[in-house]
Order: C-alpha cells, then structure tokens, then sequence
C-alpha cells in the first residue's frame, strides 16, 4: 500500500462520508445534497447562495446581507412575520447569515415536517418581493446591526486592519458593508442583487439528518422543479494583491483599557495546494493552544501578553495568515512584535518537530469526528465544499492535504511568506495612553 | 462503532470491578432515552447518555458550588479554582497537560457559572482512560502552583479589564450589582478588576477544599461509553475521594425596587444605547416555571416573532436585537429585558408599554398554541447533538429534575394553561419596579424618561 493510500485511509473515520451523501442536480440547475444521519428524528434544511460580500460592488459593501434581512419579509405566499411566526409554530429554528462567499438559510425541524422548510425556502428562492414600506424599517434593523458593530472597538481594529492588508481583493471590506454604504442602501439596488443571485442555479440545496434521499428528491423537484435557473458568471479570481514591498502598519485609538495586536502576512488560498496545507500546519503550530509555540513564549515563558491565537484563513483566493495577541501593557507592543517575529524567522530556518507535526494531524482527524455530530454543522460544510471548490468531497481532502505536510514544506512557507515586507501590523490602544 | 472499554489490568482490578459493579447494581434509567444514573458510596452521581453513531466522547465533572460561594470581596474565586483545578497536579505541570490533551486533539478545562463549576473534556472514546486520569488528577490532587496561579490572575485580570470595553458586557455587570444588591449572584463570575487582585493562592485552596467533595458533585458523559464501564472506571480513580458537609450560599431572595431606578452612564463616543432592565426573578424549580417560560417566551423570547420583537424591531426598526428572559439557577435569579439602539427613549417606551400589556392583559390562546408549539417541537433539537446533551443533562441533574426530564418535557409544557401563563404574567412580572441601565451617548435630558428615580 502506497503512502498516500495510508494516509487518506488514516484520515477516514470509521464509516465513509459517502456513505451517507447523495448528491443530484435538478434540471433547473439546483445542486442538492442528502447527508443521513438518523441518530435523532431531525432534519436540518439549508439552502445557500453563491453570493457574499465578495461580490458586492464598490459602495455597495453589505448589499447581501442587507438582502438577506429582507427574504424574511414578503413572498408571494408569505407577509411579513410569517416566516418566524410558522417555523415556531412548527417547533423548528430558523435564521439565516452572509459570509464572503454565500448566503445561507435553515430551518431546523422535526423530521416529519421538514417538507415544511422545502416549501418556505422554494418560495424564498423565486418569490420574494420587496416593497418600499417594508424595505425602510428592515433597513433601520441593518443600521442598528451596522452600530453594534461600530461599538465594539476590537471589530474597529478587524476591519481597518482587513482593509489595510489588503488593496484590492474584497476580502479588504466587512461582510456587513461600511457605514456610508449601509446607510446608503435603496430598495432598488436589494431588488437588483435579489434577481441578480437568487434561482435555483446560483444555489445549493443541503438536507440533512434522518430523511431518505429519495424522499428528499421528489419534495425537491416538487417544490423547486418549477423555479427557472439563471447560471450566475462569477469571478473565479476576484481579484490578485499586488505583491506587497514594506511592512504596513495601522493604529487605532480608542477607549481601551486593553490593547490589541494583530500580526498577519499574505499566504496562499487553496488552489496552491501545497503551500496551503502547510500554512495551516505552520499556523497550527505558531499560534493554535496552550500548547502552541508563541503562546508558550509569550504568555507562559515572557508573560508578555496574557492570550495569543493565530492560524491561516481558508479560501479559495490568496488570505492572510494571522497573529492575534492581547499583550499585558501597550508598552510591551514593540518587544512583543520582535519576538513573534524571532519565533517566525525560526519557524523559516528550522525544521519543526515530528511531535508538533503529529499534533496537528491528531488535532484534524479528531476534529472531523468532533465536526460530525452535529448535522447542521456537516449542512454548513458540504454547502461550503460545494460553493468553493464545486465538490463536498473537499471535506475529506482538508484532512488527507494536512497528513501529508512535511517539517520541510512548513519551513519553506514560513521563509518564504512570514517575512517583515510581507507584513501587515495592527494595533490597538487607549486613546489616552497613546498621547 | 469503537466503545470506551476498560482496560482490565490485573486480578486485583478485575475484583475491584467486580465490587464496583455490584455497588451499581441501582443505576437508573428511567427515561426511555440511553440515560442511565448512578450513585458512588461517596455521594458522587455518574450520569451517561450513551450515543455511539462517533467514537467521541465529553465528560464534565460538575461541582455544585460556583460563583454564588465567591468570597465576599472575592469575586472570581470560584471560575479561577475552576481554571486551575485543570492547570496541574504536584507530579504534572499544567504544561504537561495541556501538550497532552492538544496532541491527542482533545480538550480540557475548567469555567465557573452561578451555581457550579465544570470541569470539562472531549475526547476520542479511545482516549476516555486518560479524560478520566486528568478529572481525577484535577479533584483530588491540584497543584495551584503560585506560577500558574499568578499567570491565571493576569489572564483574569485582562478579561476583566476587556469586559468594561464591551458596552453589553458593562451594561449586564451593571444591571447586576443593581438586581442583587450585594447577594452572590451580583458578583461578576469571572471577577473584576477590584477582586482579582485580592484572591490569593490560599483562598483557591479554600474554595477547593471546602466545596470539591463527591457529595457535592456530578459528572456529565455524553458519547461513545458504556455506563457500566464508565462507573467501575471512575471508581477505581474517584472511589476512595472522602465525602464531607459542603456549606450552601445564602438562599435570600433579591428585592425589588419602589419604582423604576435607572443608572446611566453617559459615553459620547458610542454611537447607539444599550439597556438592560428587569426586576428579581425565580429559582429554575419554581412551580410556575413552565408557565413563566412560556410566558417570557410570547413576550420577548425570539428578536422577531415576539412581542417586543414585532413592536420594537419588525415594525419599529428601532433595534437588531430586543428581549427578554428570566435567569435560570438554582437559586432566585432575575428577569431582564435588553435593547441595543439609536432610539433608546422610542425603543424604551415602547417596551415598558408591551411589558406592561402583558402583566395587565395575558397571552392570547393562539399565542400561547404558538409557544407550545415551539417548545414541544424544538425541543428534541436542543439534544441532538452531543453539545446539546451535555447541556440538557447538566441542567437534569443540577436542578434535580428528574431522569424523566427529557422524556417528560414536551407534556408538562403542553399541560401548561393559558390562566397559568396569565398568572405568570401577573405574579413574575412587576412594571413599575424596575432596575435600568443605560449606557450610550445619551443625557437625561436626551431621554426624556418620566416617572423614573435616577441613581446617581
């Protein structure tokens, strides 16, 4: 037996994945997904769209979630407060979110009624309709959200510092949109996004929990089979950062009591396989637990901060791997930031160890059975497989690609990518302090 | 399936297993779920909802003493000895710990609440034997070296002083030290900046030696283990744990206020309000708890379909989020209502207005069809997975509510009548005697609120 054919079979729980997906697409072009699972009489359906934030264009940051708020409201079938009023009538959950790269619906249910959740997300997908009145109260509810936002200082430092790493690529702008654009939303504009995105062919269909596939294929083409599908063109690129020449620094004074600093550099997406995988393990190792190697220097060892996270973003597009520390005093910052950069300049020279490589491989095979139990988290992932790599199999692939990184690959990465002109720093501090 | 197993060593082992099974020859499975129940000599209750669709299993071992037995002046004496139970015995360093628990994927920790602490793990079922080794190791033998006991309170501190930047976070210590006035609940679980500093290395000691007795513990296993197993396991390492009186915190109920006494503080870089009100609640055994659920959830139990939902968000679009609920612990606890906003006098008036509708006039019989349905239907998704176990089998057991408890639920909410929804309205719902926060970029002048006592 050859090593990969170890390797992926060691990364297999005990009982295929494939065992328990099917997969079929309607005519329409609704891609549908059944996962079994009958350990509880319940059924989660989720329905998810290929559009997010990344495809919003300029001065319209947040236009999808905006929608998203609105396909609660008014349907051809249902008025407003209807879709809450009949899900908990139902004894089911229901909500919906926005990410970059999709929007997603559930409702969770009782097995003998998700057909329920079939007939409301049908009417979601082809029937919504919104009229001025509603839009102007829903658009006070996302401003409102909007503000939440504006008054969490740490989320003031995620989204300056997103927009300060990154230039061009949208991941630069927050998923909820920037306050003049939220504020500045017209029904139109929802309107045109709504038409633009939401058919059966820009989206995905995930049942889950303890249903038949073949059940779920009749209530779909019931249901859906008569939604006309429109492919969406989406940007396979949604756009390249230029190559980064200098560190990039930003600062942010706010009433703090304690200070943030986030250390991030650009790193590959997913479609450089390799370099991918090892910048999850290198992540892992920098800056994932107690355990991890700039946790152990710096809180327990230095006891110069007091908590320290870090890791790699996973998308298909080129992302940014990150640092996050909350350092003891503002004064510590600049002994704070050499030292995270020491431990990375060795992370770039030295080979890491086989135990360090082991516990990140134990870490991902228990975590895909830790991430099985719950069916609306196994919804959300073959959704997510889906969306951005066109397959759900990429579930299994994340585990296999992380068995087969070597010390040599992380290292490569790490002298390669984690180096002061590839660096973008954020801070932040009290507005006091600082002056 | 790969099952939790014991691993039988010797002969002297298997007598031990022998004497152990024998001594649960009581275990209890009431409940037509895979829930069984049993009870050590030394008062500690194993409780196992067995699930082996994964090889995973979670155990917590619960202490029924949490931050309501702080120290006075110590606020954060209960999370911290839950934090440090878990960082390191004299012969295992807390490092040592945690390099074994991330290499095997696993976790493990300690967190307090009100009414306990929870030291908890998840674990390959492989890896049971050694969940167990370290709750064991963790109960009966903590090292709380000064080291680790120095670097917990810096952490602490730091949360601490990371919760006054957090608006909501404020507003809810705030809105507690108010309802309480000085019982235990009013303390911040975590600590604040004031008390940590004052927690030594002996009151941890303390804390442990006084309340971390078998007898006044639990533990929670949820996953691929067997009972039986598991209860000659934890045994063999818990067995010997000697049993002792543990003292109760004090069972004084909170007051109400004599009309609606509001704090504000004023903050001009925010640009929204948060408030928090409410008034002292109900212990979560009260008999009129299913009727009062109900009721909290027609009033202000969903940010949208609620009535406060529908008056102050869906036609009001004065905030994201509004709601209301009453504390569930052991002992009496509070009811709060809370509003994020841009509009805090509207969204506050409208509110005081749906609150009072409902104490004076009751649900609706459509509605209160709506809430059984909710409840009776959702009901089985909280347990679903193996998080929501956990979580429902904790508080079985906490609240002493009864191996049928899950089973039982859906007919108890369902036999709730709309005169006992009415009634909870009435009785647990007191307009007029409100404590308030507000917090946001607002005056007195701004608000404009009549009738209202402002504390100063």
């Amino acid at each position: 037996m050859n090593l990969l054919l170890s390797l992926l079979l060691l990364s297999q729980p005990n009982e295929p994945l494939a065992a328990r997906v099917t997969e079929f697409t309607l005519k329409n072009g609704l891609a549908v997904i059944v996962y079994v699972d009958s350990a509880a009489p319940v059924v989660s359906t989720n329905v998810y769209y290929k559009v997010g934030s990344y495809d919003e264009p300029l001065g319209h940051t947040g236009l999808s979630h905006m929608l998203e708020h609105l396909t609660f409201k008014h349907t051809d079938i249902y008025k407003p407060g209807d879709f809450d009023r009949i899900v908990d009538s139902a004894g089911g959950n229901n909500n919906g979110f926005t990410s970059e790269s999709f929007t997603g619906y559930y409702e969770d249910f009782a097995k003998d009624r998700y057909e329920l959740a079939l007939k409301i997300e049908a009417s979601r997908m082809g029937k919504c309709v919104f009229p001025d009145s509603e839009f102007e109260s829903e658009h006070q509810v996302v401003s409102e959200e909007r503000r939440l936002h504006d008054n969490y200082p740490a989320t003031e430092l995620w989204e300056e510092y997103g927009a300060t790493a990154c230039l061009v690529h949208p991941s630069r702008n927050p998923v909820i949109g920037w306050s003049d654009d939220v504020f500045h939303f017209t029904v139109q504009a929802a309107r045109d996004w709504y038409h633009e995105h939401y058919n059966p062919a820009n989206a995905v269909l995930v049942v889950a929990g303890d249903v038949r596939p073949a059940d779920v294929k009749v209530k779909a083409e019931k249901y859906f089979g008569g939604l006309k599908g429109a492919p969406v063109t989406r940007a396979d690129y949604y756009a390249v950062e230029p190559e980064q020449h200098g560190e990039r620094r930003i600062t942010i004074r706010k009433r703090v009591r304690v200070p943030s600093l986030i250390i991030g550099f650009h790193s590959p997406g997913t479609r450089d396989t390799a370099e991918f995988f090892a910048a999850e393990v290198a992540g892992s190792i920098a800056g994932s637990g107690q355990s991890s190697r700039l946790y152990k220097k710096l809180v327990t060892e230095l006891q110069l901060a007091t908590s320290v996270w870090g890791g790699n973003s996973v998308d298909r597009d080129p992302g940014l791997f990150q640092i996050g520390i909350t350092p003891k005093a503002e004064s510590l910052i600049p002994r704070i930031e050499q030292v995270v950069q020491a431990e990375l300049d060795r992370l770039g020279t030295e080979l890491v160890s086989d135990r360090e490589l082991q516990q990140v491989r134990n870490q991902v095979l228990a975590g895909q059975f830790f991430q099985r139990d719950d069916i609306s988290d196994m919804a959300y992932l073959l959704a997510r497989c889906k969306i951005l790599y066109g397959d759900w199999r990429a579930i299994e692939f994340y585990p296999s690609g992380i068995q087969l990184v070597t010390a040599t690959q992380v290292r490569d990465f790490c002298h390669k990518y984690l180096k002061p002109d590839n660096r973008t720093t954020g801070i932040l501090v009290s507005a006091k302090e600082g002056r | 399936m790969r099952h939790f197993r014991l691993q039988i060593a010797d002969g002297r082992w298997s007598a031990f297993c022998l004497l152990a099974f024998g001594l649960c020859l009581l275990t209890s499975s009431l409940s037509a779920l895979p829930l069984y129940r049993d009870s050590l000599p030394n008062g500690l209750i194993v409780v196992t909802y067995e699930d082996h669709r994964l090889p995973t299993a979670s155990l917590s071992l619960v202490c029924r003493s949490g931050s309501a037995c702080d120290p006075e002046g110590k606020a954060g004496t209960a999370a911290l000895t839950a934090y440090l139970l878990a960082r390191g015995t004299p012969t295992v360093s807390g490092d040592s710990i945690t390099s074994l628990v991330e290499f095997l994927g696993a976790s493990f920790g300690g967190s307090a609440s009100g009414d306990f602490i929870n030291l908890g793990t998840q674990v390959l079922s492989k890896d049971v034997p050694t969940a167990l080794d370290l709750l064991a190791g963790a109960v009966l033998n903590p090292a709380f070296s000064p080291k680790e006991v120095e670097l917990a309170r810096s952490q602490f501190l730091s949360d601490a002083q990371r919760r006054k930047d957090i608006p909501q976070a404020q507003v809810s210590l705030e809105f507690a030290k108010l309802v309480y006035q000085g019982l235990p609940y009013g303390n911040p679980t975590n600590g604040d900046t004031v008390s940590i500093p004052l927690i030594k290395r002996e009151d941890l000691l303390t804390f442990h030696g006084t309340y971390v007795k078998p007898n006044n513990c639990f533990i929670v296993a949820v996953g691929d283990v067997q009972h039986a197993d598991l209860v000659a396991a934890i045994t063999q390492r818990l067995g010997s744990w000697a049993s002792a009186p543990v003292p109760r915190p004090s069972p004084l109920a909170p007051a109400f206020p004599d009309g609606i006494k509001v704090k504000l503080i004023t903050r001009p870089d925010m640009n929204q309000t948060y408030v928090e009100f409410g008034h002292p609640g109900i212990t979560a055994t009260d008999a009129d708890m299913f009727s009062t659920r109900l009721m909290s959830y027609i009033l202000g139990g969903a940010a949208m379909s609620s009535r406060l939902g529908i008056t102050v968000r869906e036609k009001g679009g004065l905030a994201y989020d509004v709601r209301c609920w009453f504390d569930r612990n052991t002992l009496p606890g509070a009811y709060h209502a809370t509003v994020q906003t841009a509009k805090p006098k509207e969204a506050i008036e409208k509110m005081l207005r749906v609150i009072q509708v409902m104490h004076d006039s009751g649900a609706t019989r459509a509605e209160l069809e709506k809430a059984h349905n909710y409840y009776t239907g959702s009901f089985p998704l909280t347990y679903s997975s193996s998080g929501g176990k956990q979580y429902q089998v904790l508080s079985m057991e906490l609240f002493h509510y009864g191996m049928d408890w899950l089973d039982k639920f859906p007919d108890r909410i369902r036999a709730v009548t709309l005169d006992q929804v009415n009634a909870a309205a009435r009785e647990h719902i007191s307009p007029g005697k409100y404590w308030m926060v507000i917090l946001g970029p607002v005056t007195k002048e701004d608000l404009g609120l009549t009738g209202v006592q402002w504390i100063e």
